[in-house]
């Protein structure tokens, strides 16, 4: 479960204070897939860096599965993020010399899994995002859009996360494969019991997720969901 | 994949740059490989110049230089004495006796004009006969001296003289070196090697040789001994070739003087200790019963041309280095500022600061070993060239120097040379000669790689590994994993 409470950040530039995040609270059971909605400049990647522990709140707690975040020392940080949180990006951030594979080990070697277990596990992870097994040892730099966002995806869910966050994760890809993707994710939550936050400014996307929240002025406010996309 | 694999791959990641990287620090990490090895070659060489040119000690009795001059000869015991003292490696003795014709001796003799007492007269001095006829004419500068010296017998006065020989000069020696410590130039036969005192074996000067018809195996007679040519020498001069060498034993048996020696040359170790072991054998021996002299000094302004170099070769090896530092420093730092995101990615995706730190310093070390073998190849071409040039561009100095010291070196010889004109053999070790050596003995240095070379040199490329690579790692701390979200 995320519960997040009364998170501030505040930013300094020159005499001008921003508070991209003003006061926000929500609570997301385990397993659901959300999205927060947003224009640009909303202050949706400044939340998701203060949810992802990227960056630290000026005040206010995020709480994951009982653990307070906010709390924690830089060194715990580092263990949060490989252990409990997946990221997955507008622009992949695969790294580009690595093949497919290697870019899914990478979570796994830094949690201190054996080549081995990280080996089978990769490309048990890369089936299951789609991605054959012929594309496994290609270059990260050498896959379409479509199958680098598989790779982060996998990547992600390396080291079985509590949640995933996900940065505009279609922004860079066409509407078919954006659709095939947010379907994918969809999936994963349900069948991992990961919680997924998706950050969009995509409404069909914001439109398949189980919980729609809208960021504006810093402060977010719950939107109704269309029982349609209900499950 | 692991940390090492990764390192090496991001090294080879942008082929361009690091083929530029690596041929930038091959040269600088050659250039500073080239000077240590010149370094050390420098080093090896003034270690051995300094143990093997102008550390020898020549003591003689004081107030006598071989045949002239006065006072008690030394003895076996005043060499076990110098042998004694600390940083003497070696004591050799010899006796010098000057040898007249035996049948000039004879008429001489007969006519009743022989001025034996007091120095160079009649007979020159001499201590014994020999068959061979000296090489040396007297002429005008032995007659002068003959009857100069002669007036003081209270002989005469002015009557003619009877005419006489320049006696030949006979040297004892218990090694293959002169009384002045240095090789003897053999140029047919072979060099003593019988040194007992029934010893016939005996070296002629190529002048004498040739006056009298020598070859080698030809015989001649020494006192009542016949003596056997066993090789013919040239010592360079007229008058050093108008003399035989024996064996030591046998001359102090034939000239029956058993236990003298008229010279010691006492070799030590090292020219830095000349000074000291010149006072300690001078104390051992007694101030007042003999003169020492050295005659290396001048070789300390060779030695000290060669340290310049050495100095100079260190300073350029660790120049070099500080480049190639400066050089890995910089690449890194580029490295990790064009790398800052994907550092962001690896810290969100839960990297700790410590594994991304090392795995850069693996990447600097990739750079700094493919540096170091192309540097190691440019090192093995250069370094002879580098050498020679250093050694040729600070010899030129040195013999510069080296001829004024020589001057003021050779003026000693010339005055013994000229009072040795008469028929003495000097018996001071003067170094004009050893330091005109000097310049094909620094000539001779190789730049061969001994073990403290790679050591050093091993040591000094991971110093510049570890300069260059920890600095851009500790930077690679500083990048925040919000990195990742910028520009998005």
């Amino acid at each position: 479960m995320l519960e997040v409470r009364d998170v501030v950040k505040v930013f300094k530039t020159g005499d001008n204070t921003i508070k991209p995040v003003n006061g926000i609270s929500f609570t997301v059971e385990q397993g659901t897939f959300a999205a927060i909605l947003g224009k640009s400049g909303s202050g949706k990647s400044t939340l998701l860096s203060l949810l992802g522990a990227l960056d630290k709140a000026t005040s206010g707690d995020v709480v994951v599965d009982g653990v307070n975040i906010s709390a924690l020392p830089d060194a715990k940080l580092t263990a949060y993020r490989r252990d409990d949180i997946g990221f997955v990006f507008q622009a992949y951030n695969l790294i580009p010399n690595l093949s497919a594979k290697d870019n899914v080990m990478l979570p796994m070697e830094f949690a201190g899994l054996s080549r081995a277990e990280r080996s089978s596990r990769a490309a048990e992870l890369l089936v299951q995002v789609g991605l054959e097994e012929d594309m496994h040892d290609r270059k990260a730099n050498k896959l379409s859009g479509g199958m680098a966002q598989r790779v982060s995806i996998a990547r992600a869910l390396a080291n079985n996360p509590k949640l995933i966050l996900a940065d505009e994760p279609t922004g860079n890809l066409d509407d078919e494969t954006g659709e095939l993707i947010i379907d994918l994710l969809r999936s994963l939550s349900h069948e991992k019991n990961t919680t997924i936050l998706v950050v969009t400014h995509d409404h069909a996307l914001a439109a398949k997720t189980d919980r729609k929240f809208r960021l504006a002025r810093g402060r977010l406010t719950e939107e109704p969901v269309r029982a349609a996309h209900l499950h | 994949m692991s940390v090492i694999a990764r390192s090496v791959g991001n090294a080879l990641r942008n082929k361009v740059r690091t083929s530029a990287v690596v041929v930038i620090l091959a040269v600088a990490i050659g250039l500073a490989l080239s000077m240590l090895v010149a370094n050390q070659a420098v080093a090896a060489k003034v270690t051995s110049l300094k143990a093997s040119v102008g550390n020898n000690l020549t003591v003689n009795p004081a107030g006598a230089r071989g045949g002239i001059g006065g006072g008690e000869p030394l003895t076996g015991g005043d060499v076990a004495k110098a042998s004694a003292v600390p940083h003497v490696t070696s004591v050799t003795g010899s006796l010098t006796a000057r040898l007249s014709n035996a049948a000039a001796a004879t008429d001489a003799a007969a006519a009743g004009t022989t001025g034996a007492a007091g120095g160079p007269g009649g007979r020159m001095g001499a201590s014994g006969t020999t068959s061979l006829t000296s090489a040396v004419d007297p002429g005008t500068l032995g007659n002068r001296q003959n009857s100069s010296s002669g007036t003081t017998t209270g002989g005469t006065g002015n009557a003619a003289r009877p005419s006489f020989t320049i006696p030949v000069s006979a040297t004892g020696i218990s090694g293959s070196l002169t009384a002045a410590g240095e090789a003897i130039n053999v140029t047919s036969g072979s060099d003593l090697n019988d040194f007992s005192d029934a010893s016939t074996q005996a070296l002629v000067g190529t002048t004498l040789a040739e006056k009298n018809s020598l070859q080698v195996g030809s015989t001649f007679t020494v006192q009542d001994r016949t003596m056997t040519v066993a090789g013919i020498f040239d010592a360079g001069t007229a008058f050093d070739n108008n003399a035989i060498y024996v064996s030591l034993a046998a001359a102090q048996t034939l000239l029956d003087q058993a236990g003298e020696i008229s010279t010691m040359t006492v070799t030590v170790d090292s020219i830095e200790n000349v000074d000291a072991t010149k006072t300690a054998v001078a104390a051992a021996l007694g101030t007042t019963r003999v003169d020492v002299t050295s005659g290396g000094q001048n070789l300390e302004s060779a030695v000290s041309s060669l340290g310049t170099v050495q100095n100079i070769s260190l300073i350029g090896f660790i120049a070099a280095l500080i480049t190639a530092g400066l050089i890995v420093l910089l690449i890194m730092i580029m490295v990790v500022r064009e790398r800052r995101r994907e550092i962001g990615v690896l810290k969100a995706i839960g990297a700790s600061n410590r594994t991304i730190g090392v795995q850069f310093v693996l990447e600097a070390m990739v750079l700094v070993v493919m540096g170091s073998v192309v540097g190691a190849v440019v090192a093995a071409v250069s370094s002879n060239s580098i050498v020679s040039a250093l050694v040729a561009g600070n010899t030129t100095t040195s013999t510069t120097t080296g001829g004024r010291f020589r001057g003021t070196g050779t003026g000693a010889p010339q005055a013994i040379g000229e009072a040795a004109a008469g028929g003495v053999p000097g018996g001071g070790n003067f170094g004009g000669g050893a330091f005109a050596g000097a310049n094909q003995l620094i000539g001779t240095i190789s730049t061969s790689v001994g073990w403290q070379t790679l050591v050093l040199g091993v040591v000094g490329i991971l110093v510049i590994a570890a300069v260059g690579a920890l600095v851009p790692a500790l930077l690679t701390a500083k990048v925040r994993p919000i990195e990742v979200l910028r520009g998005e």
